[in-house]
């Protein structure tokens, strides 16, 4: 595991002054097509450090709030979801959903088109310029929306993701619970070297092709590290782990539950996403009060 | 405790009467069109034991379609071939790991994907329904035609032995796999993971997820289109393909699958016409279909059919 850099939390200040520089400007539009008699959803863009303009996916029950809402972050894919795929349309009819694309995804495609792979090399050997640094600060504007929609629900916000879900609390106050799958930026020089898999080839095919850049990237990646944003959560968290034996699996996300400062719920995958999902939906719904969970579930997980 | 599911699944799709008439005068419009293949060469992505490269090739309409072909460094003369297809909002992945398996292995980006998007980009979530009222113009008219193209790109490699070609893809993946060992006759094995686009109609009441969840929204924006999509899907229907198939094929479905519902993964199986084919169910298994426990299974199963020279 990289130390912390000295810096670590002056790169991130930096980058959320930054952000606040750019007001969010949002644009919400009513998308009919995608509105049920039991949720409403909304396109939104707004704005991003660079500036940059990003889009959302935003979905609001029918009723009176104020409601839980599941904030799904930017995924490492091209495609911006309503929910996420496999999840019941009907899970919006509890919960506020919104699910962001950042930079490079589609609907936040212009001017700058993300490859995948190739995404996670963008400027990797520099720091302050690395294409995540802008995608967590996309990620962060999400959030930032969403707290100030009237019909959340202050005291249940749950934020869903990868890597970037824990990163997005840990930098922005006001999520209360926090789903992540860590995937992209846990210990990665280490680790990648012991996969073939996409997206961490990723980092394999770059210093195979740039092996005297390999210091900068370790630099780069230690400030993106989960372990170095631990400290900085205090949200209820759930830490969905790789089944045991795989490269991130429950031991070896051990050193980052040990530094969480909320209370963590650790679960090992069971290579089923019918059993993750249905767990993390169970989990979900125990945390934010949601008694008659069966009501919202996919007809095949009743 | 889910429910059962029935194995005699009935689906509610009929075969069009011209359903092979409108596949011949598409199969007629896609042969005027030159392939066109280009192969360069990605040294970022190759290794000492793959060669990685960037494909694209024309498809109908003149799209241009990317894919990744990846080939073993040291290899025989002639190597089989595997066809690999994407899932709905996947983006096509580059497939090392079929190479470092001794494959020639193409992962093909139909139309409207990454990289093919540039002269047709329908959106995502919007592909499913994008002209589903018009089978002459539907989405996945051009899209089928795409993913059955790379078998032809995989025939114009002189490295790749014409008599050993494979596909394999899960969910929407599965579903290309099953339309494209259905016309594609030079296909030797076919494996095929919680297919998709099988039984649409079905499917649109059995679950409500996306991305069958964008029909139900169409539906109920444009509900005197009903038939008319009836009508366009069937063409498209994987169940419909079935009937086709005579290669050796396995299918696996998982019996909690929340996206492609399993009923629909039987009453596919159970229009395949091949007899040498084999379901592979798995409880307590959602749309993984089992995949963990599953690839193993696949591998020998390819490796049967493919890896051994004729």
């Amino acid at each position: 595991m990289d130390q912390r850099p000295g810096d670590f939390e002056q790169y991130w200040q930096q980058t959320l002054d930054a952000l606040a520089g750019y007001p969010a400007c949002p644009e919400i539009d009513v998308l009919p097509l995608r509105s049920t008699d039991f949720a409403t959803l909304y396109g939104v863009r707004l704005t991003s450090l660079g500036p940059y303009r990003v889009f959302g996916y935003l979905s609001i029950p029918t009723g009176d709030g104020p409601f839980p809402a599941i904030y799904y972050v930017p995924k490492y894919q091209s495609v911006l979801e309503v929910i996420p795929q496999g999840t019941a349309n009907l899970q919006r009819s509890r919960y506020m959903t919104f699910t962001l694309a950042a930079r490079g995804q589609r609907n936040a495609d212009t001017p700058y088109a993300a490859m995948y792979p190739g995404l996670l090399t963008d400027g990797i050997d520099q720091a302050a310029s690395y294409i995540f640094r802008g995608i967590v600060a996309d990620s962060v504007r999400g959030l930032q929306f969403l707290l100030t929609r009237r019909e959340l629900d202050p005291r249940r916000v749950v934020v869903v993701g990868n890597d970037m879900a824990l990163i997005t609390a840990a930098l922005q106050p006001g999520a209360t619970h926090v789903v992540t799958t860590p995937a992209l930026f846990y210990n990665t020089a280490e680790l990648a070297p012991r996969t073939q898999g996409y997206p961490l080839e990723e980092i394999n095919d770059y210093l195979r092709a740039f092996p005297d850049r390999a210091e900068a990237v370790r630099r780069t990646l230690a400030y993106y590290d989960l372990w170095a944003f631990a400290p900085r959560l205090s949200a209820t968290t759930l830490v969905m782990a790789g089944a045991p034996g795989s490269l991130l699996d429950a031991p070896t996300l051990g050193p980052l539950v040990t530094a969480l400062r909320g209370q963590v719920t650790v679960y090992a995958s069971e290579q089923s996403n019918y059993k993750d999902g249905l767990y993390t939906e169970q989990w979900m719904a125990a945390q934010c009060g949601i008694t008659d969970l069966q009501s919202i579930l996919s007809e095949h997980w009743r | 405790m889910t429910k059962a599911v029935p194995v005699d699944y009935q689906s509610t799709v009929k075969k069009p009467d011209d359903f092979d008439a409108f596949w011949d005068g598409v199969l007629q419009q896609v042969a005027a069109i030159p392939l066109a293949p280009e192969i360069i060469p990605d040294p970022l992505r190759t290794s000492e034991e793959i060669e990685v490269f960037q494909v694209f090739y024309s498809s109908l309409e003149r799209v241009r379609i990317a894919a990744w072909y990846c080939r073993p460094t040291r290899r025989a003369e002639q190597i089989p071939a595997i066809l690999l297809l994407p899932g709905y909002q996947a983006d096509p992945p580059i497939p090392k790991e079929w190479a470092l398996k001794g494959y020639g292995a193409l992962s093909v980006a139909p139309r409207g994907k990454l990289r093919s998007n540039r002269q047709f980009n329908p959106g995502y979530p919007n592909l499913l329904t994008y002209n589903i009222v018009d089978r002459h113009t539907y989405a996945y008219r051009g899209f089928y035609v795409d993913a059955w193209r790379g078998i032809d790109f995989l025939l114009s490699r002189p490295e790749v032995d014409p008599m050993r070609l494979g596909v394999t893809g899960s969910s929407q993946g599965g579903g290309l796999t099953i339309t494209t060992a259905a016309m594609r006759p030079e296909i030797r094995a076919a494996a095929a993971g919680a297919p998709y686009l099988c039984g649409f109609m079905d499917a649109i009441k059995l679950t409500h997820t996306y991305p069958y969840e964008e029909i139900n929204d169409f539906l109920r924006a444009h509900p005197d289109s009903r038939r008319a999509v009836e009508e366009t899907v069937a063409y498209f229907d994987g169940i419909n393909f079935a009937d086709k198939i005579t290669c050796p094929i396995i299918v696996n479905i998982g019996l909690q699958d929340n996206v492609c519902p399993p009923e629909t993964g039987y009453a596919l199986f159970n229009q395949i016409h091949a007899t040498d084919k084999q379901l592979y169910t798995y409880d307590g298994h959602g749309h993984d279909a089992g995949r963990y426990k599953h690839n193993a299974i696949v591998d020998r199963f390819l490796a049967q059919h493919l890896l051994s020279e004729r």
